[in-house]
């Protein structure tokens, strides 16, 4: 067998694929290192800048009822250093959540903050032409996986064609041992580009001072190439299956190409586009309108309690109830139209999972730490962090003995001032365990594939007359 | 003779394989392609007819110009032809604001849809995409062992020995291929359209249907070109292999990536910062300039002070406001006031005259200075962005996709140009109702801001309309992308001609 793929290696080798397949994949792989490093500090200083003025913000805040009333203010996402390997739409996706208030007020109270979710149109004022982004993501999905097909195309046809594959089986070998010795061969041969590239971009980036990879980040890149490899030996059990299946090598490329154009170009977003209307989220006016029936009723409700009492302690535990309450509203329904936006996208996206490119996609994408599967977990740490702090101003309101305990009046509250580190303050982690969870049912699925097409590559190829 | 070149090269073309995959696929990812928009085009239709109706009830809401003023939008509705190329159509704002403080643009228009913003992650495919990418494929396996293949059989040598000019053998191949090409491009346009027509929200005029033939020929173009430079390559080579491997290649370096890897390496303008803020500075000294002149009218009024509201309150619903309104990246700045009262206080009633006053003083004041700024702004504007966006178009249109991708746009009405004469005829729009104003004397009548006595009538307002460009400046627009798309053709075929008249057999 070793022999097999020997020969399989120096025929690839020497080939016009070879060499062509090798400059496309580092000139890629080179403009991907070098867009990163112009445009990730630049997003890194941005987020910076912006998380320290909001953090200075709340921690000038000394007074508890402020910091009950204005809320933690804006929290932003962090941006992933491993964005060169998925881009994952990072650039149309939200990148912060806004803690904010409404100008309702009286003498005694105003509105209290709830957390909202801006969404990102970016795309607004953009009129550069359309064009995907250059990561790895577009490298593996579209460039390797075309160049997986056109190494496999004709390795059995073309064989039979020249009548070579009769001569091989004349000798004693079995025939599976052909077939795994042309699949490692091919596999071999493809990697070895594809590897020179990787190392080029990564040394390039790591190089610079400018980004700064961590040992978690190489076990997600770790983890990443893994995947771009299993993913690779699914269009080369293709390539074999329909070559050996196919007379002429010709056909057999026409009908790969085919599949390619069809599962790989056209598929993700078309069906992506069909699925995403079996679920529409409510409408943005809809939205509002919920919005403003829950706080016009809780404020009818305030209004009527308030005429029912003259007693200003009483009217004041009134008024208090009435700002929590019409923020936990407003929050809860913001919060279910967010969850309902995602939902739609998640399933959309479920469905596009036919296609193998946009299992890899997504897989790229958490293990990236960018796009849909991101944005959820900082929406998560959003929510986890927006507890922490409510429980904060409850616990240090319920610490101070001297106060009146009516959260959400400025005389209510505890007067004592807060130091500024007891405040929590909100930090955006990513963990490795979440986005293997968020990332399970994709491998098993792109393995599945992969199995699939393995053994379909077999049996058509111990089927095959010579 | 020719004739049965053609004839030959015909039948041999048309009972392959690949030429019923290739109808297969072209037609049924069409298809898939076109009901699909068509739905999309659907509903994008209902949100902008919503869309009309919500804004002119809101207009209606008010008995007064100032705040009408404020709140006066027109709708960019969807394009019907944007199911070939998109283009900019989907993704630039939808909602123009239309005030007589500020002259509107292509960076104040805003989004008004029921879509969920997170379905942007996934990117739409027109049918001009589909072509782009399948038809040079299929161009590409149908030219690349024209010549190279003959070669290898030895039957390039056998037509050769019969009485037959190369430039013929050359020119029946071409035709013949083309002609097998036409079928799978004629045959999905044509059901594209079919489809469109029977869809009852779609409405195409004459010139629309224009507007598609014109898409035909940049297709047709489009496709010959890729078949040449499958023919060139098929030339230059001596094996099918080496062909259709160079032939791949050279599909994947000018459809994915050429395209997505310029406009990721062309860097980002560094002058456009300073260039921004000296028009901004500029823009904000001409409304400071603006602003005293405000104040100082107000300071030798004896009555008002300087309140925006005079001072006046209302036992019935008013509104009022005025201040800067101000985006830097946008090179926005304007001075905007509302004032609107549906009732007064008797003891206000003597005021009235004075703000009557005022704002007869101002409105004029606030039109000329929003126009003067529109200039600098409109100059900034074109340098900042515009500019950049046109070098990244002529980049593109290194590949011949980039090319097809502009001619088609051009003939769609979606490109950047006619997205501005969209533009153009809004700020067309605020003329006229400002010329409406005017003539109504609206700035210094008490109706601008006062709802007690009158109501202003909204009806009388002009309506906004915008059919599109018109047919000759689309052709004007698209046909340099078209010629040059011929040009490349004629060219390459000039080179083929040459290297194969030189080759041996």
């Amino acid at each position: 067998m070793w022999h097999i793929i020997k020969r399989e290696l120096y025929d690839n080798l020497n080939s016009l694929r070879f060499a062509l397949a090798t400059v496309l994949l580092l000139a890629l792989m080179l403009t991907n290192a070098v867009v990163h490093l112009r445009e990730h500090p630049v997003r890194m200083q941005k987020y910076r800048d912006a998380a320290t003025q909001s953090l200075n913000t709340l921690t000038s805040r000394t007074d508890l009822y402020d910091l009950a009333q204005k809320g933690p203010g804006k929290l932003y996402k962090k941006p992933s250093p491993l964005r060169f390997c998925a881009d994952g739409g990072d650039s149309l996706l939200p990148t912060l959540a806004d803690a904010a208030s409404y100008f309702w007020s009286t003498n005694t109270s105003k509105s209290f903050w709830r957390m909202t979710y801006p969404s990102a149109t970016p795309n607004l004022k953009n009129i550069d032409p359309d064009a995907t982004n250059i990561d790895w993501a577009f490298v593996i999905g579209y460039v390797l996986s075309l160049i997986a097909l056109l190494f496999t195309f004709d390795a059995v046809s073309g064989e039979r064609e020249h009548g070579t594959l009769r001569l091989m089986l004349a000798n004693p070998i079995p025939r599976h041992t052909v077939l795994i010795g042309k699949f490692l061969g091919a596999f071999i041969s493809v990697n070895i580009p594809f590897v020179i590239a990787v190392l080029m971009n990564l040394s390039v980036v790591s190089t610079s001072s400018a980004v700064h990879l961590g040992v978690d980040e190489w076990g997600r890149l770790g983890i990443i190439v893994g995947i771009a490899l299993l993913y690779l030996c699914l269009f080369l059990a293709l390539g074999l299956l329909v070559s050996a299946r196919v007379r002429q090598s010709a056909v057999s490329l026409v009908i790969l190409l085919l599949i390619w154009v069809s599962f790989v170009i056209f598929m993700p977003n078309t069906l992506a586009s069909i699925a995403s209307r079996f679920s529409p989220a409510k409408s943005y006016d809809a939205f509002q309108e919920d919005r403003r029936q829950t706080r016009r009723a809780i404020l009818e409700a305030y209004y009527t309690q308030r005429e029912k009492t003259d007693d200003p302690s009483k009217r004041m535990q009134i008024a208090g109830e009435y700002v929590t309450e019409d923020a936990m509203q407003d929050g809860r329904v913001r919060q279910e139209y967010l969850s309902e936006r995602i939902s739609q996208v998640s399933q959309a996206r479920t469905i596009t999972r036919i296609s193998p490119v946009a299992i890899v996609q997504h897989l790229l994408e958490v293990f990236a730490g960018t796009g849909l599967e991101r944005h959820l977990q900082f929406v998560e740490n959003v929510q986890l962090y927006d507890r922490e702090y409510r429980e904060f101003i409850t616990d240090t309101e319920s610490a101070d003995p001297e106060s009146p305990h009516i959260i959400g009046v400025r005389d209510g509250m505890s007067k004592k001032t807060v130091s500024p580190a007891s405040i929590p303050t909100f930090e955006d982690t990513l963990s490795l365990g979440k986005d293997f969870n968020a990332a399970m049912m994709d491998l098993l699925l792109l393995t599945l594939f992969v199995i699939v097409l393995l053994s379909g590559a077999y049996l058509a190829f111990v089927r095959v007359e010579v | 003779m020719f004739k049965t070149l053609i004839g030959r090269e015909f039948l041999d073309n048309l009972m392959t394989f690949r030429f019923a995959a290739a109808v297969f696929i072209t037609l049924l990812l069409v298809v898939a392609a076109t009901a699909v928009l068509i739905k999309d085009y659907e509903r994008r239709l209902e949100s902008y007819n919503t869309s009309i109706e919500t804004h002119r009830q809101r207009l209606r809401k008010w008995q007064t110009y100032s705040p009408g003023m404020g709140r006066l939008n027109v709708d960019r509705p969807p394009n019907p032809l944007s199911l070939f190329n998109v283009g900019l159509d989907k993704r630039l704002g939808n909602k123009i604001p239309v005030s007589h403080s500020f002259v509107p643009s292509l960076w104040d228009a805003e989004m008004d849809s029921s879509d969920n913003s997170f379905l942007n992650i996934f990117s739409s495919i027109d049918i001009v995409f589909i072509f782009e990418v399948v038809l040079s494929l299929l161009a590409l396996i149908f030219a690349y062992d024209a010549l190279a293949g003959e070669r290898e059989r030895g039957t390039l040598r056998l037509v050769l020995t019969h009485p037959v000019r190369r430039g013929h053998i050359l020119l029946a191949k071409y035709i013949s291929a083309m002609l097998c090409l036409l079928v799978p491009l004629l045959m999905s346009l044509l059901l594209a359209v079919m489809l469109l027509t029977t869809s009852t929200s779609v409405s195409l005029s004459t010139d629309d249907f224009l507007c598609i033939g014109g898409i035909v020929l940049s297709s047709l173009a489009y496709l010959s070109v890729f078949y040449l430079i499958g023919l060139l390559i098929s030339a230059l080579t001596r094996r099918t292999g080496t062909a259709l491997m160079l032939s791949m290649f050279a599909w994947g370096f000018l459809v994915l990536v050429y395209p997505n890897m310029i406009l990721a390496t062309t860097p980002p303008q560094d002058a456009s910062a300073a260039r921004g803020a000296s028009a901004f500075n500029q823009i904000k000294q001409i409304y400071e300039e603006f602003d005293r002149e405000r104040r100082n009218f107000l300071a030798n009024d004896p009555v008002p002070g300087d309140d925006p509201a005079f001072d006046m309150d209302s036992p019935g619903r008013w509104t009022t406001g005025d201040g800067f309104m101000e985006n830097q990246l946008t090179l926005l700045y304007y001075y905007w006031n509302v004032l609107s009262y549906d009732e007064f206080y008797d003891r206000h009633l003597s005021q009235v005259p004075h703000v009557q006053n005022y704002y007869g003083f101002l409105g004029p004041r606030i039109v000329n200075t929003a126009d003067r700024v529109w200039l600098i702004r409109k100059q900034a504007l074109d340098e900042i962005f515009v500019r950049p966006a046109f070098v990244d178009r002529v980049l593109l249109k290194l590949s011949p996709v980039g090319v097809y991708d502009a001619a088609t746009q051009a003939c769609a009405g979606t490109d950047l140009k006619g997205i501005q004469d969209f533009f153009d005829t809004v700020r067309q729009y605020r003329q006229e109702v400002i010329a409406y104003l005017y003539d109504k004397k609206a700035f210094g009548s008490r109706l601008w801001f006062a709802g007690d006595e009158e109501q202003v009538d909204w009806n009388t307002l002009p309506q906004f309309s915008f059919q599109g460009s018109d047919i000759g400046t689309k052709a004007k627009r698209a046909l340099p992308d078209v010629f040059l798309l011929l040009t490349i053709n004629l060219i390459l075929f000039v080179i083929i001609f040459l290297i194969f008249i030189k080759s041996e057999v």
